[in-house]
């Protein structure tokens, strides 16, 4: 899950944008570990989450995907993930987690400095924290900012730039609805990662002819 | 990845949905993909629903539709034809799939995706300790894909700081010797979609690593994704902070944060 490490966005783009996740470590606490990540998605699906997966199993937003059924096979060591748009749901999705009392590892990916306040409230001190320090290397390599914004909510990359291109394109033809085209783009990201609300409203920005295919942001 | 060319339709679906842009259509209408640059991700394949229609009929139906002038369009998300076949992969190219395709298993570390677990179980495993940072220096993403070549040569500039590379990662693995960061031989010329570096290092010692990083990256053909992290103080502050700082960086606002409910916790000892 570095995977939702380097998600990009202005910070209000990011207040609506946090997943919770959950790990288990090999040799420590995977073995016997299916139940308690069964309840820990039962425990996020409590609170309607705008995405919800398995790596191994795939997504909420996929066509052949049963959640109850994708709940009852999470086996030990599953990799199991949940989106929120607001810091109010993961407050009560955190306070039900530290109730829950699973042992295994709970990660949330989001705005740091709220979710340190999130954990204050809930009365817990972080244990440990991670910050992106951007890209490196040859970054003429890469697209513009809006379609990087989009690829971002899949950290494993599975949302490839030319295939968001696409759907811009296919939004502005009005040949897809903004959320069907960010439902099919949630599709390809199989741990459940990408944020499709986030991914339609900037499709929505590129119907309104705010910023081009290419990127070029049009000026207000 | 591999397609059927007698089963392809040439409707270019798979094209776009290719994270590495490597899906093109070849003379004879029908796609192709370049081998060297596939990393064996398989959204193709996963994305693309089969709709299992007879090439027969798609293609007649394509040549009726362009007699009177018009297209054919398929669903963004189907393969007409079912003409997309993962293959068997045998090493060295069954790394492409193990670290470009999110539902396999790293072998070494159980770990799906890239197959680290960084500060993600901190609280249980207690990787990073007291006075201590993780790096994560990630090749290839986001959407470029590396070359282990790429890769290794990271690797070799950071070891000649004697990082501690993290023993529980894939990347870590697959070196030949880890004081040099030399990687071996036979997958210099394997690409992926990305793979993760990742290191130990004493706090005050990130500007150095910082230096390093800011070297080598002018001689890579990729992007690098980089990451800094440590266990929080007891107050919450963040430790790392202060030295990237100093090291003239900026950092992200948003992040991961492990929230300490792993059991049993890793307890320090007290020095």
């Amino acid at each position: 899950m570095t995977n939702t490490l380097h998600r990009q966005g202005k910070v209000r783009n990011l207040k609506e944008d946090y997943i919770v996740f959950m790990t288990t470590a090999k040799g420590i606490n995977r073995d016997g570990s299916g139940p308690k990540i069964q309840e820990f998605m039962r425990i996020c699906l409590k609170y309607n989450p705008v995405n919800l997966g398995d790596v191994k199993q795939g997504n909420i937003h996929q066509d052949d995907i049963e959640i109850q059924k994708l709940i009852a096979n999470l086996s030990d060591g599953a990799g199991s993930a949940a989106v929120f748009t607001d810091l109010d749901t993961v407050q009560k999705v955190v306070e039900e987690l530290i109730q829950a009392d699973l042992g295994i590892s709970i990660n949330i990916s989001g705005l740091l400095d709220e979710v340190q306040e999130c954990c204050r409230k809930a009365g817990i001190t972080r244990h440990s924290a991670e910050h992106s320090l951007g890209f490196w290397g040859a970054r003429d390599l890469l697209p513009e900012r809006e379609i990087l914004e989009i690829n971002t909510l899949c950290g494993h990359g599975m949302v490839s730039f030319n295939f968001i291109r696409k759907m811009i394109e296919y939004v502005k033809l009005r040949r897809l609805t903004p959320k069907k085209a960010a439902r099919i783009m949630a599709k390809c990201c199989e741990c459940g990662a990408f944020n499709p609300v986030r991914a339609e409203k900037l499709l929505e920005k590129a119907q309104k002819g705010e910023f081009t295919a290419s990127g070029k942001e049009v000026e207000e | 990845m591999e397609i059927d060319k007698d089963k392809c339709v040439g409707c270019g679906n798979c094209h776009a949905v290719c994270t590495m842009d490597v899906i093109s259509l070849d003379e004879d209408g029908k796609s192709v993909v370049n081998q060297d640059e596939c990393v064996e991700c398989s959204v193709c394949y996963r994305l693309l629903r089969n709709e299992g229609y007879w090439p027969w009929m798609v293609r007649a139906i394509r040549q009726m539709l362009s007699f009177f002038r018009l297209g054919y369009l398929a669903e963004v998300d189907v393969c007409p034809t079912g003409a997309l076949n993962p293959p068997v992969l045998e090493w060295p190219r069954s790394l492409r799939a193990t670290f470009s395709d999110p539902t396999t298993i790293h072998p070494g570390t159980g770990i799906y995706g890239r197959g680290t677990e960084e500060i993600k179980s901190n609280d249980v495993t207690g990787r990073l300790r007291k006075g201590e940072a993780g790096l994560v220096v990630e090749m290839g993403r986001p959407g470029i894909g590396a070359f282990f070549r790429d890769i290794e040569k990271v690797a070799m500039a950071l070891a000649r700081l004697d990082p501690e590379f993290e023993t529980q990662n894939p990347v870590t693995h697959l070196m030949e010797d880890t004081r040099t960061g030399k990687m071996k031989d036979e997958i210099l010329n394997e690409k992926v979609l990305s793979a993760i570096i990742e290191i130990k290092v004493k706090l005050e010692r990130i500007p150095e690593f910082l230096k390093v990083l800011e070297k080598v990256q002018k001689e890579v053909d990729t992007v690098i994704s980089l990451g800094a992290a440590s266990r929080c103080l007891p107050d919450g502050s963040l430790p790392h902070m202060e030295w990237v700082r100093k090291a003239g960086y900026t950092l992200s606002p948003n992040g991961k944060t492990n929230l300490g409910l792993g059991r049993p916790l890793f307890k320090e000892m007290e020095e």
